[in-house]
């Protein structure tokens, strides 16, 4: 408990950063949709040069630009699920590892308190602000769609396009939290979790555009949460679900056995 | 009851030497200095006592506890004084010592507050604000604050100057007087030598010698540097107990064992200009040591 809170405290000016720019940039998008929704029908046109592989990959063969809702999907969405990663990530790999890049680890080992209270003090407060960032978020969204609706829209979309990011947050910040078990210095982490999420993204657009890659839809979680999946079908498959399971669990799981073992030595 | 006890414990980097076959015992109320150049392997030994890196093979135990498996409860009654202090940069120093003293059961205020008092620790400045100095006294405080029976001390007095050394040393003898047991790492033989009662040498990861301070210093020779007023005075002078003599015109170098004051009064009879005597360098002691091991 000492630890989480002490956590709390030394990332919250990092995350009251990160959640003013994006809910900002967020807002800011929505402020464009009055205008851009009539022109809908320009702007379907003008994309319609583009090839369908292109169009498909960022959903816009199947989102309507003209609802809130699609709009959204092609928007904000992804910048909110890939900006929200690269924090999500940074967050998850500093956060254990900074004491040792710091050399506080030491004072830290030094008192009565276990490596498993340290990891659990750690993940726990990794969890905390990304659920509130995706509460936030979310309630922001809440309000904007309410505003800007021209129609009724799905609650069921809706709920589904605020906890595909989370997914991505969880698991980018659980991935991270594992790379950390090895890569404690803190010039490595930022490229590491800035080139993870956008190889991710990158390798999901690949994905998309060509057939023959299309296997590679099972290694990027952007793809697991879709917004025109998400949207158009309402729903998330069980395989991907079962996937981000699975990595969020083997990543804190192998964290508490790795951290145990490992000599720290700073 | 053995406070601290090492048994065979050896700990290998890959295959980097750490230590090897290291025993320790230190009993109850004993200031025990650990003494050995860098890289001997004092940090190792201590890190492995506190946990931080686990033992290739052989046994540590504090308060008759494993040091692996019960890290946890050993830690309530240690207070741990880094080599180098690295504190959190965004905490004040009244934060870190606050957050230092939650992790133990108890209320510590009056005890961090007269601690801090006698160390001269400003309370309100940042940590990174702080001076190395500054940065070693509110380490102490913090290995102080809680009471602990054992405190565990890596090169304690790097980075305070003399006046703070000399009150160093007093608060632990106060509390040695108290009944807490000391382990007292160190490179500085004469440090060691004004706290400690029993010494271990490790050197290359093996430990030398456990030796009290009062035989160490019996075995133990000066260096010491003469200019006589001649070259042939410097030639011909002789004491007993002198060895390795070497001259340079009118300056003679030699060791010396034995006490002092037949030393000068040997050379208050012959007329000399300057006298030096120097307690040797700790890598010296080692060789005398080393050369007696071969023996």
């Amino acid at each position: 408990m000492l630890i989480f809170l002490r956590e709390l405290k030394r990332n919250r000016k990092a995350f009251v950063i990160w959640i003013l720019i994006l809910a900002g940039f967020n807002a800011m998008m929505f402020a464009f949709f009055p205008s851009l929704s009539g022109e809908a029908q320009k702007i379907k046109d003008l994309m319609d040069v583009y090839p369908d592989s292109m169009k498909s990959a960022f959903g816009l063969d199947r989102l309507d630009m003209s609802t809130i809702m699609g709009f959204y999907g092609i928007e904000n969405y992804l910048f909110i699920a890939l900006l929200g990663s690269i924090y999500a990530m940074l967050l998850g790999a500093g956060i254990l590892s900074k004491e040792e890049s710091d050399g506080t680890i030491e004072f830290l080992l030094s008192k009565p308190v276990t490596r498993n209270k340290i990891v659990t003090g750690k993940a726990l407060c990794v969890l905390f602000y990304i659920l509130l960032f995706n509460i936030i978020m979310t309630s922001a969204n809440f309000i904007f769609f309410e505003i800007f609706k021209k129609e009724a829209y799905s609650i069921k979309a809706f709920v589904l396009v605020s906890v595909g990011p989370l997914l991505l947050h969880l698991t980018f910040s659980a991935i991270g939290f594992f790379i950390s078990m090895f890569i404690v210095k803190a010039k490595a982490i930022y490229p590491i979790a800035i080139g993870a999420v956008m190889g991710a993204y990158l390798i999901s657009i690949v994905s998309s555009i060509s057939e023959k890659a299309e296997a590679l839809k099972y290694i990027t979680p952007f793809k697991y949460v879709d917004a025109s999946e998400l949207i158009i079908e309402e729903k998330i498959r069980i395989v991907y679900l079962a996937i981000i399971f699975f990595v969020i669990t083997a990543s804190i799981t192998a964290s508490y056995v790795i951290y145990n073992k490992k000599d720290i030595t700073i | 009851m053995n406070i601290i006890e090492t048994s065979q414990l050896t700990k290998y980097y890959g295959k980097n030497r750490g230590i090897i076959n290291v025993n320790l015992k230190i009993t109850e109320g004993e200031v025990f200095g650990f003494i050995g150049p860098n890289g001997a392997g004092k940090s190792t030994t201590i890190r492995t006592l506190l946990n931080f890196i686990h033992p290739t093979s052989g046994i540590a135990k504090i308060f008759g506890m494993d040091c692996t498996k019960e890290s946890e409860s050993i830690k309530k009654e240690i207070g741990y004084l880094p080599a180098e202090i690295n504190y959190y940069d965004d905490m004040t120093v009244s934060d870190l010592l606050e957050y230092s003293s939650k992790f133990y059961e108890g209320d510590f205020d009056a005890r961090t507050k007269e601690l801090c008092n006698i160390f001269e620790v400003e309370k309100n400045k940042k940590i990174e604000e702080l001076s190395s100095g500054n940065k070693k006294k509110t380490a102490l405080v913090q290995a102080l604050l809680h009471r602990p029976k054992l405190l565990i001390l890596d090169e304690p007095t790097n980075g305070l100057d003399p006046l703070m050394q000399q009150k160093f040393f007093e608060v632990l003898k106060n509390e040695n007087k108290n009944g807490t047991t000391i382990f007292f790492s160190s490179h500085i033989l004469s440090e060691v030598q004004k706290m400690c009662s029993k010494v271990a040498i490790i050197r290359e990861g093996k430990i030398l010698k456990i030796e009290t301070i009062d035989n160490l210093r019996a075995s133990n020779y000066k260096k010491v540097t003469v200019e006589f007023d001649s070259a042939e005075m410097a030639d011909e002078y002789k004491a007993e107990g002198m060895t390795s003599k070497k001259t340079r015109g009118s300056q003679a170098y030699f060791l010396y064992r034995g006490p002092v004051e037949k030393l000068v009064a040997s050379l208050y009879r012959v007329k000399i200009k300057n006298l030096n005597i120097q307690e040797p360098e700790l890598e010296e002691i080692f060789m005398h040591y080393y050369a007696k091991e071969e023996e």
